[in-house]
């Protein structure tokens, strides 16, 4: 189902998955190209949790996926906001992180925090960087972002949360699962197996949250 | 995080190269010192590049600055390895 929600700066989609009256799980997605690279997955995650019987949202943020607002013109507080609305929206969520969508949940109300990779601003800039550099030294993927914004995002950690991460990745988790990174690929993937693995581990992490 | 042996690197740079360029396994598995990347591989284009030189970092722990980034090391599976393999050992 397409829901909305709306925060401050306006109004914004939001996939709803799994049955009303069950917990809810909020995914937030990397953001820039990331997000299109992971879209796909997050979605059969949430697919898979309502299989389960446990309710899933994902939110369109302003600046991103399908998003009207100009990524020109967003400001890491925007984002950070809109995650805190879609959260009221919802109700004490779950919230599910990927990747940079980490830094997103700062101000949101949420039963509890998962993480899949998360990365630091600092990592996140250092690669935007990396990126203008090797494309036409302006845009980051057709996005036009200030180093006003590279700033804002370079300083910003994501909060404590139980973190998974890939058998690949060398950074501290508190469980490591097997699957290939596929924020990483330029043509948007999805694998069944990390599917299945990621949303039991939600479903398990929920169930002891949950009181 | 333990310390990456040497050896260890050219396998590294292989799961670096399937990851990021989504080349199957049993094709990254020929790849000798002599096998084109950057300019061959039709995959391996610029973001591309950003991706496979970040996650690098990242898997074996070191720091790649823009710099020293040359159209050299990226040219064959060779000269990506050497290089990534003398950022190991310092």
């Amino acid at each position: 189902m397409i829901d909305a929600y709306d925060w401050p700066g306006g109004r914004e989609a939001m996939l709803r998955f799994g049955p009303a009256g069950a917990p809810v799980v909020m995914l937030l997605l990397p953001l820039f190209e990331e997000h299109n690279r992971t879209r796909a997955f997050g979605v059969s995650v949430l697919r898979a949790l309502a299989a389960r019987g446990i309710a899933g949202a994902l939110p369109e943020l302003p600046g991103q996926g399908e998003s009207l607002v100009p990524t020109e013109a967003l400001r890491l507080d925007d984002l950070r906001a809109a995650a805190a609305a879609a959260a009221d929206a919802l109700g004490r969520p779950f919230v599910a992180t990927v990747r940079s969508g980490a830094l997103l949940d700062t101000d949101a109300a949420v039963a509890g925090r998962w993480r899949l990779s998360p990365q630091t601003g600092g990592d996140l800039v250092r690669e935007l960087r990396r990126l203008r550099a090797q494309g036409d030294g302006m845009t980051v993927a057709g996005n036009a972002l200030s180093e006003m914004q590279l700033a804002e995002l370079e300083a910003a950690d994501h909060l404590d949360a139980r973190i998974v991460r890939l058998e690949s990745d060398p950074a501290p988790a508190v469980r490591k699962i097997a699957g290939p990174p596929l924020w990483r690929r330029a043509e948007p993937d999805n694998d069944f197996a990390l599917v299945q693995t990621v949303t039991a581990d939600i479903a398990d992490w929920i169930a002891t949250c949950a009181v | 995080m333990t310390h990456i042996q040497e050896a260890e690197v050219a396998q590294i740079v292989r799961a670096v190269l399937i990851d990021v360029l989504g080349i199957a396994p049993a094709r990254a598995a020929a790849f000798d010192d002599a096998t084109g990347l950057f300019g061959t591989l039709p995959e391996f284009d610029s973001i591309a590049v950003a991706g496979v030189l970040t996650e690098l970092e990242d898997r074996l722990g070191i720091l790649i600055e823009d710099d020293e980034v040359e159209a050299e090391m990226l040219e064959s599976f060779g000269a990506l390895t050497a290089f990534a393999r003398a950022k190991v050992a310092g």
